[in-house]
């Protein structure tokens, strides 16, 4: 098993490829690492030379093809999700306190949620326009966006793993036959094997810092503007993407207990549910 | 009667004097021949020249190239065309693509090779 680690978009990524190794699988692990800073420069909001920071100061640009496809993906997820999964959270973020890389952030008093926007975000042609007020946050979903292309980068040379940072996805069987990844729940680890597909976790015990007397978290609550109330602490679910499993963990996360494992269950999405008093419930199938 | 005839006739005569006069003086008489035309000048006039002829020529150049491209383009669009043609009843002939793989994931006994984590 050939492994390459390192930091991008905030987190930790690494590249499994189960395979001998030799100089196409030195390459090909160079080459997620590059597709993942390439896709860093354009995706953050926090460098303002980000394709994504020129959007949200200018309301509007010609865009290339990975900002248009993640602003689509985004788009239609949260037409999917009812509103859950949403892009235009970026100024509750700042608002809570999420003003800068998280390696930087030292927490502070965090202001009231920002006020409502219209959510106005069009797509025409290649050109993206947002309304007035409206700012673009893709982290999550552009992390998960990376995964799938680096995957895609790949799998020609074998059976394959990318996980940044907890959003991960497979293409290939292994030696094994599935991939175990090991997912933490209320009562300690468990192992799923994932054959193919992805794997995303979201949930409200990483990414936190101290704001005011309370503690707060990156999970935006569209409809407060504010850090999810959720009575999960962590949701991990599977789907045939890493960009579809991140926009179904937010939503479910932020859907609560009950109402998430029903969805998860009306979907068949296989999801892993861990609620804030530690119980963990399995719902979409999974055993 | 005779002197005004004399008077007018004389007048007419300075009149002719006046304007034989002003075209001598506007003819420059004392201005040096064309074959003494000031070197630099010709030197310039020369430079013109070869400049203008230089410049046609690589008009033509220009034009021939342009007529060549456009030649090209117009076979190679017609190659796309012709392509496109053959990929479109390709893909007609194909089934159907699948949905997207729905993911299998279950509890497994194995040590794990990675973790998802909250991102």
């Amino acid at each position: 098993m050939e492994r390459h680690a390192f930091p991008a978009m905030g987190t930790e990524v690494e590249a499994l490829l189960d395979v001998p190794g030799g100089p196409e699988v030195v390459l090909g692990l160079a080459s997620v690492e590059r597709e993942f800073l390439r896709l860093e420069a354009l995706l953050t909001r926090f460098d303002p030379d980000s394709e994504l920071s020129r959007l949200n100061r200018e309301g509007a640009l010609e865009a290339g093809d990975d900002l248009l496809a993640v602003v689509a993906h985004a788009l239609a997820a949260r037409e999917r999700t009812e509103g859950r999964f949403d892009p235009t959270v970026h100024d509750a973020l700042v608002a809570a306190g999420y003003d800068r890389t998280f390696e930087l952030l030292v927490g502070g008093p965090g202001t009231e949620a920002p006020p409502r926007t219209s959510g106005g975000v069009r797509i025409r042609g290649r050109r993206i326009e947002v309304d007035p007020g409206v700012r673009l946050d893709l982290g999550g979903i552009g992390k998960g966006y990376a995964v799938d292309r680096a995957v895609a980068i790949l799998a020609p040379l074998g059976p394959c793993l990318v996980n940044a940072g907890g959003d991960l996805a497979v293409a290939g069987v292994p030696e094994r036959g599935v991939w175990p990844v090991r997912v933490e729940t209320g009562s300690g680890p468990v192992t799923l094997g994932l054959a193919h597909g992805a794997l995303a976790t979201s949930g409200s015990d990483r990414r936190r810092w101290p704001a005011g007397d309370r503690i707060h978290h990156h999970l935006i609550d569209p409809e407060t503007r504010r850090p999810s109330d959720s009575d999960l602490l962590r949701v991990t679910v599977a789907a045939p993407t890493a960009t579809e499993a991140e926009v179904l963990a937010k939503a479910l996360f932020l859907a609560g207990e009950g109402a998430a494992a029903a969805e998860a269950d009306s979907l068949g999405v296989p999801a892993l549910l861990v609620t804030r008093d530690g119980r963990t419930r399995t719902a979409g199938g999974l055993a | 009667m005779t002197d005004h005839v004399v008077r007018l006739y004389a007048v007419a005569l300075a009149v002719l004097v006046l304007f034989l006069t002003w075209a001598a003086v506007a003819a420059r008489p004392w201005a040096p021949a064309a074959a003494e035309q000031d070197p630099r000048v010709a030197a310039l006039e020369r430079r013109e020249a070869r400049l203008r002829q230089r410049s046609e020529r690589v008009e033509r150049q220009v034009a021939r190239r342009f007529a060549r491209y456009e030649r090209r383009l117009r076979e190679r669009r017609r190659e796309i065309a012709a392509v496109r043609v053959d990929n479109a009843s390709a893909a007609a002939s194909l089934p159907a693509s699948p949905p997207a793989t729905a993911p299998s994931v279950g509890v497994v006994s194995l040590p794990p090779v990675t973790s998802s984590s909250s991102s």
